[in-house]
């Protein structure tokens, strides 16, 4: 059943991109790794790190995109979800360097020393073992998402008010994780890692292996996500995001589809950070900031939201420029993404894909029977609007 | 007023002195109504009657201040919410249609086709022949078989009424809420949705709000006046319309 | 010792005002001055303690110079001078007229000499001299700060002058230092019972910890009397400690008040999600800056009274802008509330990076004005005049809008547009120019509340950024599209603030007001004072 579930998603276009993410992780650590350093093909070290942070961005666009995209929930809290699960990580290689910190305590990590804790808090145990960080990384973003959503949802609170209590919720996080006393290292958040698995993380093969695999984890999570959207239950969250009580009086339990999709939605998140901590090599409270999880939203936008492709070439993109201008004229950075912000909603509702099929969409229609896209996002409309 | 137990029982929608009323405002007041199982009823009433939001009431969208809301005798529907009694056979279409825009026709009925609402029976869900069977029969039903894969947004607006209708057979209720069925319709589209109408109230009861004199007419079925959120007068067209009092609070107007 | 210090400090201070001494009086003063001058350092222990039984104000900096040895006297006319070295000069002061005579060489003065006999002669004098003073407003400070040090050594001094107090506020002041004193001594029983009843009735902290050590050393009827008296004053500073939180979270509620006004309308009247309204306020306050610049260079005399320019100017800058950004951006967007939100956001930083590319990226200070500065005392609380100015200027803020919309046609005007766009169309009102003013008002009204904000925070670029959630947040707990809501809802939010704060730190107790609106929401998704009824849907 599950296989069967799986290959539907693997139809379209999205099959070809889930395949070409998939071959760029084999094939991009195999050039920095192989290939010597003059050869035309070779990927040097510092792409590798920032391209696959760029994959790490990619999977939490989209992640927010099967929300929001297709179930009309704006989340200005994914950087949360994010942020969470890159901190389970961030314990866990926390708990790795053992003895080889500044204070040389076996068990409790620099910070805990400086602080003159004596013990390790109970929710630090485990995090020796990657098997329960790894189950931590889904748990704690899912279990965040799961409460929160039940409540939400429950209660009908939707649309802009959703958005604004999402909000509130990674700001009031980002407040506690700034707390000494929470025990996650404060103002200066976790850092100075050693090692995954036992593998140096200077090392470049580390580095590339760590690209691999989050080049396999955009492209599973794409195809997951194309089987659901695709689905039945997916034609059930656009009925969700278009008619919200239409399809409760179809008999549909509308906030079971919105907490679904809202909890795996924040594991994804919760992965996409568990890859992105060990790659930059630090995690601190600024993640929360509510400024992250609104920008993320602006690279499902750019690329095309409802479209689970668009909003992974809009990271990327957005990402890119990001980089290139902060490097070459770092004043004028936030004057573009504030422009970019402006001019995609209003010039580009539909994203980068979105308004390159409806292009092509109006080449096709000059020929006779289109078939107009599925996935393509219509106008969100105000909620609540059947009476 | 309906006082023996067996009589409740086996009716199949019973309102017993409903109010409700927002900030003070009354707009249901001491409303009764009985509908039998296969019954096809007309609601009429002046605006702000209370029409749609005795629709709100049974439909569970609004919880009555005081009274009683019974289905088939047993379930109290003001302790359900509209999932629920949409799970328990009452169907409702709104009085602006509301059809799922963004996809086709097809997709439209498909969602609304009677089966596991689940999440994870939606996310495992293979169309069975039978399934593709009776969409292409409620496709027939409803006139858009040639219209079947294209967007909802591109109907008409008496072609998505006739979906929403359609929608509603998909999803076989005990009982369907049909409001203002033929608002903005041609008239060839009036009468054909009143044969419609009568067509699906041979195995469904039916309660349909409407304006529309002439498609009431058409119906030719028992009338129930609405005014100012209680029952004016109930029976035929033509014993409703010779009340004074209808003549004074509806038509006098 | 400290009690010294402190009270030399304060004289010292206190003397900035010369009193008016009559001619004779001077001339008596000025010759026992000059007179240090002259003979032995012995003769100099009866000089000085003729000067300080002059009880003039005039020779506390005479004699603190001399302990300090920069007192000197002039070689041609042997006049005594307070001398300050400034470079390689003396400037002179005149200990009577205060006439300063500047560039005074080495050479021709000389410095009166001082042992530690005499330092310590001056240093007790000047405790009794401050208690001696004329002016009973700094007999009363002396009898404060003795109060406050309780130091046993100033018990002589105390009695010495309660013999001849006749100011009763200053008598009350030495009773309750003596009574401290006498708590702590070897006193008889019964002077301690009395005293601990001076004390209750005087209440504080200070009281309570003299009352709990007497508690702690003492035994019997003096033990029990002191334990009721801390329970007693334990329960006032409750109730003065809640009077005093609750000031506080009025306080704060004002400032979330003003912050969020403005977002009453835009977001409450019109519906339109501005995540750019923080920048109105910053847009506000670098406004203010501004205008201080410009008072400051233009006509310095008036810099007290800048901020009454900077009001109507905040009010038309960030007006100006919150109408271009209507026309500009948001009229395209309405009905699409997501889409607006991400806009606007788009919008909040470009004005952040302009304001940081113009005024540059650290904190600019706003000065205070003279009428808001400074505290007021009130039984016990010490109210900020700042504060106190807000409170009220955001209560007037909300008085005005208030009347606006109520009372006025353009208010009628907003009211129609926003309950029945089409119906107000119909009747021949301009409904995209009502749009337009009614969001060029809640940005101006931001902008307004940039000037107050000014008074009490830094103005930095990021200064929007830090109310935005909160002016949400009050907007959404009050109920949207209800001014009074906004009201109510601003000041719980900043009351329960105040009070969460002693039990849990600011930063938890921020976090719980979070978490309790976040699961508020969820109750009542539509507010404190929501409408019910199918109307809203």
């Amino acid at each position: 059943m599950i296989s069967a579930f799986l290959f539907r998603g693997l139809a379209g276009r999205i099959a070809w991109v889930a395949a070409f993410i998939a071959l760029l992780g084999i094939l991009v650590p195999l050039s920095n790794l192989m290939l010597p350093s003059d050869h035309a093909l070779y990927v040097p070290d510092y792409i590798v790190s920032l391209f696959g942070k760029y994959l790490t961005y990619a999977l939490l666009a989209m992640a927010l995109d099967l929300v929001w995209g297709y179930c009309g929930i704006l989340s200005l809290g994914h950087g949360a979800f994010f942020a969470l699960g890159g901190y389970a990580m961030g314990m866990y290689l926390m708990r790795q360097i053992g003895s080889r910190g500044v204070y040389g305590d076996p068990i409790l990590p620099d910070f805990m020393v400086f602080l003159n804790w004596k013990e390790l808090p109970w929710y630090w145990y485990g995090f020796d073992q990657f098997w329960f960080a790894a189950i931590m990384v889904l748990a704690i973003p899912g279990l965040l998402a799961f409460v929160f959503g039940w409540f939400a949802f429950r209660s009908r609170v939707t649309g802009v008010y959703l958005s604004i209590i999402t909000q509130a919720m990674t700001y009031a996080l980002l407040l506690a994780f700034f707390r000494n006393d929470m025990g996650f290292g404060g103002n200066n958040g976790l850092t100075d890692f050693k090692d995954i698995l036992g593998y140096t993380l200077q090392n470049p093969a580390t580095r590339a292996g760590l690209f691999a695999a989050a080049a396999f984890a955009l492209s599973l999570a794409l195809v997951i996500s194309s089987a659901i959207v695709r689905s039945k239950f997916g034609k059930v969250l656009l009925a969700t995001r278009d008619a919200e009580s239409r399809a409760r009086f179809l008999g549909y339990r509308v906030e079971h589809v919105k907490l679904f999709v809202f909890t795996l939605s924040a594991m994804m998140a919760g992965i996409a950070g568990a890859l992105y901590v060990p790659l930059v090599g630090i995690i601190n409270p600024g993640e929360f900031a509510p400024a992250n999880s609104i920008e993320v939203v602006i690279w499902a936008a750019v690329g095309g939201r409802g479209t689970l492709i668009g909003p992974i070439i809009g990271a990327i993109t957005v990402n890119l420029g990001k980089s290139w201008f902060t490097a070459q004229f770092p004043e004028y950075w936030l004057f573009v993404l504030g422009g970019l912000f402006v001019a995609v909603t209003v010039f580009m509702p539909k994203g980068m894909l979105g308004t390159l099929s409806s292009f092509s969409d109006k080449v096709k229609s000059l020929k006779p029977a289109p078939k107009p896209s599925q996935t393509e996002a219509g106008e969100m409309r105000k909620e609540g609007e059947a009476s | 007023m309906i006082d023996s137990n067996t009589q409740v029982t086996s009716t199949l929608l019973y309102l017993d002195d409903v109010s409700v009323s927002f900030d003070g405002f009354k707009a249901i007041n001491g409303l009764s109504l009985a509908i039998e199982p296969g019954e096809m009823r007309a609601i009429i009433g002046p605006n702000g009657a209370g029409k749609t939001t005795m629709m709100d009431i049974i439909t569970g969208k609004t919880r009555p201040d005081t009274g009683d809301v019974l289905f088939e005798g047993q379930m109290d529907l003001t302790q359900h919410d509209e999932t629920e009694i949409a799970q328990a056979g009452i169907g409702r279409k709104f009085q602006k249609p509301t059809v799922f825009e963004s996809q086709t026709v097809r997709e439209n009925l498909e969602l609304a086709l009677s089966g596991n609402r689940g999440v994870w029976a939606s996310l495992f869900y293979r169309e069975s022949e039978a399934d593709a069977a009776r969409i292409e029969e409620i496709l027939q039903t409803v006139r858009l078989q040639q219209r079947a894969n294209e967007l909802a947004s591109d109907l008409s607006h008496g072609q998505k009424q006739w979906l929403e209708i359609g929608m509603l057979l998909a999803q076989d209720p005990k009982l369907l809420l049909v409001d203002e069925p033929v608002a903005g319709m041609t008239d060839a589209e009036t009468v054909e949705t009143a044969k419609l109408l009568r067509e699906i109230s041979k195995t469904h009861s039916v309660i349909v709000v409407e304006h529309d004199m002439g498609f009431i007419r058409d119906l030719d079925v028992k009338v129930t006046v609405l005014a100012e959120g209680s029952v004016l007068a109930e029976g035929s067209l033509d014993h409703v319309s010779a009340h004074p009092d209808v003549i004074e609070s509806y038509l006098g107007r | 010792m400290t009690v010294l210090r402190a009270l030399l400090v304060c004289l010292v201070t206190l003397l900035a005002s010369y009193s008016t001494i009559p001619a004779a009086m001077a001339d008596d003063l000025k010759d026992a001055i000059n007179a240090l001058a002259e003979g032995s350092l012995k003769d100099r222990e009866a000089k000085v303690d003729a000067l300080l039984e002059t009880g003039d104000d005039t020779v506390v900096p005479v004699l603190t110079y001399l302990a300090e040895g920069d007192l000197y006297f002039r070689k041609s006319d042997k006049q005594v001078f307070l001398a300050d070295k400034t470079g390689r000069t003396f400037s002179l002061t005149d200990p009577i007229s205060g006439d300063v005579i500047p560039d005074i060489s080495k050479r021709d003065i000389k410095k009166v000499r001082v042992n530690n006999n005499l330092r310590r002669q001056i240093r007790d004098g000047l405790s009794l001299f401050a208690l001696n003073s004329r002016d009973s407003a700094k007999r009363l400070a002396a009898a404060e700060t003795i109060y406050k040090a309780q130091d046993a050594s100033a018990l002589p001094a105390i009695e010495a002058r309660l013999a001849k107090e006749q100011d009763a506020q200053v008598i009350a002041f030495l009773q309750e230092a003596r009574a401290g004193l006498t708590l702590t001594s070897d006193a008889p029983e019964e002077a301690k019972l009395s005293a601990i009843e001076i004390l209750r009735d005087k209440g504080g902290r200070q009281a309570l910890s003299i009352l709990n050590e007497a508690a702690e050393t003492s035994e019997g009827a003096v033990k029990d009397a002191a334990s009721r008296a801390i329970v007693a004053i334990e329960r006032m500073l409750a109730i003065w400690n809640g009077v005093q939180n609750i000031w506080y979270g009025l306080s704060l509620g004002s400032v979330l008040l003003l912050a969020s006004i403005g977002l009453a309308i835009t977001f409450g009247v019109m519906g339109v999600i501005n995540m750019a309204h923080g920048e109105m306020v910053m847009l506000g306050a670098y406004t203010t800056f501004a205008v201080q610049q410009a008072v400051q260079t233009a006509a310095p005399g008036l810099i007290d009274y800048s901020l009454l320019f900077a009001i109507p100017a905040a009010f038309l800058v960030a007006g100006a802008i919150g109408f271009v950004l209507e026309r500009g951006i948001i009229r395209f967007l309405y009905g699409r509330p997501l889409e607006t939100l991400l806009a606007t956001w788009g919008v909040s930083l470009i004005l952040q990076q302009a304001v940081r590319t113009i005024f540059g990226p650290t904190n600019q200070e706003v000065s205070n004005p003279g009428w808001m500065s400074g505290a007021v005392e009130l039984a016990g609380l010490s109210l900020t005049w700042n504060r106190i100015w807000i409170f009220f200027f955001a209560l007037a803020m909300f008085g005005l809008l208030f009347a606006l919309l109520k009372r006025t046609p353009m208010g009628l005007q907003m009211r129609a547009v926003t309950q029945n766009r089409n119906m107000a169309s119909s009747l021949g009102v301009k409904t995209p120019w009502v749009d337009a003013f009614t969001f060029a008002l809640g940005s101006g009204i931001a902008g307004i509340a940039g000037v107050a904000l000014s008074q009490i925070g830094n103005v930095s670029p990021n200064l929007g950024q830090s109310y935005i959630i909160d002016s949400f947040m009050v907007v959404v707990f009050g109920g949207v599209g209800n001014l009074w809501g906004t009201l109510i809802g601003a000041l719980t939010l900043g009351v329960a603030n105040k009070f969460l704060e002693p039990f849990a730190g600011a930063v938890l107790g921020k976090i719980l007001v979070l978490v309790f609106i976040i699961l508020f929401i969820q109750k009542r998704p539509r507010g404190l004072f929501a409408l019910k009824g199918r109307a809203v849907e």
